[in-house]
């Protein structure tokens, strides 16, 4: 494939490096096979693939929830126990249930726990709050219950929960998933305005085009190409082989 | 589809409502405390007569009380059903083979108002505040932090464990499942719930996923906005000093 992508980005400093990681899952299963990536500052980069690929084992990878074989290095450090808790302040992973990233019985105390955990004193706490609220146009719903909220709702407190720490990496493991159209506009939206690197896996494949500027496809567990995102997802052969489809938007400019 | 939220009238105003959480679970706890160990009928009487008189201050619906209430009084009802049968006293039935006994009533009455009243002052304790605000002040009480979460984890997710039970009764609905009294029933109900376990399970992975990639290193921390002033003292004040005169009254 085409280095255009990593070569636009050649100059910038390199914030995630995995190299060679391999991840079995307990039952035996190849979830991860010689994986090699890199991810550099203020670029956003789409994981695409099948189900079963590797997508989300490899997100979880990024900030220490999984460690298998290899290497994984976060803005220069290598990912162990020493560094855990200051790469997973850095690293924001949104997960693709809502039910899953809200945990807390109100929005407040959702959007404030990273920052509590991150030993911020409580004004600071606070302001963190209100800003990342703010970021999603979500302040109204400061007080309000998790359980009270509707899904696409909880999809942008979901963010928030994540913003308030002020992460330089923001990783969102299939963010649109069950979203309306009008709530998944918006949230395109709000991710097109967040200049920090951006790793986003998902099947909506409009939204990658949207959003990243480069893609690495995966599946059973290897990255099979990688490249800019138009070169990538207009690859129809590429695409169909790997039990993808090239995007409407894409297809209709043909 | 009905929630079980105890909290829902925690946004009226009242002078339950505007008390500080902490001193307001410590002061009814007491209370509670004190109703469930009075020794006669008509202490525990003048008990539960207290106990009303602060549900009404709380502004809080009956019918909303007694809904919540109905599987407690239900459960009270097999006392007054058991004890005038088995208690020994004075008759004041006598059917054949069955008598019921003074003593009996007596007892079952006695047990009925100060489990009744425990349970209504569940209301005024915690139904006046938000739940999360009854979650900080356990923790501010010092309540072990593993108790805390327990509670706080439950009261989140009952309410998508309740939604993915629904979803569940309404695919095996959809499959022409029909609750019935026979076996068929009881073997697909228990699968559900089986399911319905597997899946928590599974969820709670995600979610400690969730938590640990957000700082979290088995303590639950959270931030609160308690203040306490003359007033709450003087409601703790009040609250508890009823709680020792109802031990102290010479009614014994």
């Amino acid at each position: 494939m085409s280095c255009n992508g990593a070569c636009r980005v050649g100059l910038m400093r390199e914030i995630i490096r995995v190299r060679n990681l391999e991840y079995i899952y307990p039952d035996g299963t190849k979830a991860l096979q010689r994986i090699d990536l890199s991810i550099f500052e203020g670029e956003s980069v789409g994981l695409i693939g099948p189900n079963g690929a590797g997508k989300s084992t490899l997100l979880l990878h990024l900030n220490g929830i999984l460690q298998g074989k290899g290497k994984v290095e976060v803005l220069g450090l290598e990912l162990d126990d020493e560094n855990l808790n200051y790469i997973r302040s850095k690293v924001g992973l949104v997960f693709q249930d809502p039910e899953d990233q809200l945990f807390m019985s109100t929005v407040f105390d959702d959007v404030a726990f990273g920052p509590i955990n991150m030993g911020l004193e409580e004004r600071r706490v606070r302001d963190s709050v209100k800003e990342a609220l703010k970021d999603v146009d979500m302040e109204e719903a400061i007080q309000r219950c998790t359980h009270h909220l509707s899904f696409g709702e909880k999809k942008r407190i979901s963010l928030a929960t994540i913003l308030s720490m002020k992460p330089e990496i923001l990783i969102l493991d299939e963010p649109t998933s069950n979203l309306d159209p009008k709530a998944r506009r918006h949230l395109i939206e709000l991710l097109k305005g967040f200049s920090i690197t951006k790793i986003v896996a998902g099947h909506d494949l409009e939204l990658i085009l949207n959003i990243c500027s480069r893609v690495a496809l995966l599946d059973k567990g290897r990255i099979v190409a990688t490249g800019d995102t138009r070169e990538v997802l207009s690859n129809k052969s590429l695409m169909e082989s790997h039990g993808l489809e090239v995007p409407w938007s894409l297809k209709s400019e043909r | 589809m009905h929630l079980p939220e105890i909290d829902r009238y925690a946004h009226l105003k009242s002078p339950l409502h505007s008390w500080d959480p902490r001193v307001k679970l410590v002061s009814i706890s007491c209370l509670i405390l004190s109703i469930v160990l009075l020794p006669n009928l008509l202490l525990a009487s003048l008990g539960f007569t207290l106990v009303i008189v602060l549900t009404f201050i709380s502004r809080i619906p009956f019918s909303f009380v007694l809904m919540h209430l109905r599987w407690v009084l239900l459960f009270i009802l097999f006392f007054f059903v058991v004890m005038p049968l088995t208690v020994p006293g004075e008759r004041i039935v006598e059917l054949n083979f069955m008598t019921i006994s003074y003593e009996g009533i007596e007892l079952a009455s006695l047990i009925a108002l100060r489990a009744i009243g425990a349970a209504l002052l569940i209301f005024p304790m915690i139904g006046t505040m938000r739940f999360d605000l009854t979650i900080k002040a356990l923790q501010k009480l010092n309540v072990p932090n593993k108790f805390v979460q327990m509670v706080m984890f439950t009261y989140r997710y009952i309410f998508v464990f309740l939604e993915e039970l629904r979803r569940m009764f309404v695919a095996a609905r959809a499959r022409t499942f029909r609750k019935g009294t026979n076996v068929h029933t009881l073997k697909i109900v228990s699968n559900l719930i089986g399911m319905l376990f597997i899946r928590s399970f599974e969820r709670t992975q995600r979610i400690y996923n969730a938590m640990a990639s957000r700082g979290y290193n088995g303590d639950l921390k959270t931030l609160d906005e308690f203040e306490l002033c003359k007033k709450d003292f003087l409601k703790a004040f009040i609250v508890i000093a009823m709680a020792v005169i109802l031990h102290l009254a010479p009614l014994q």
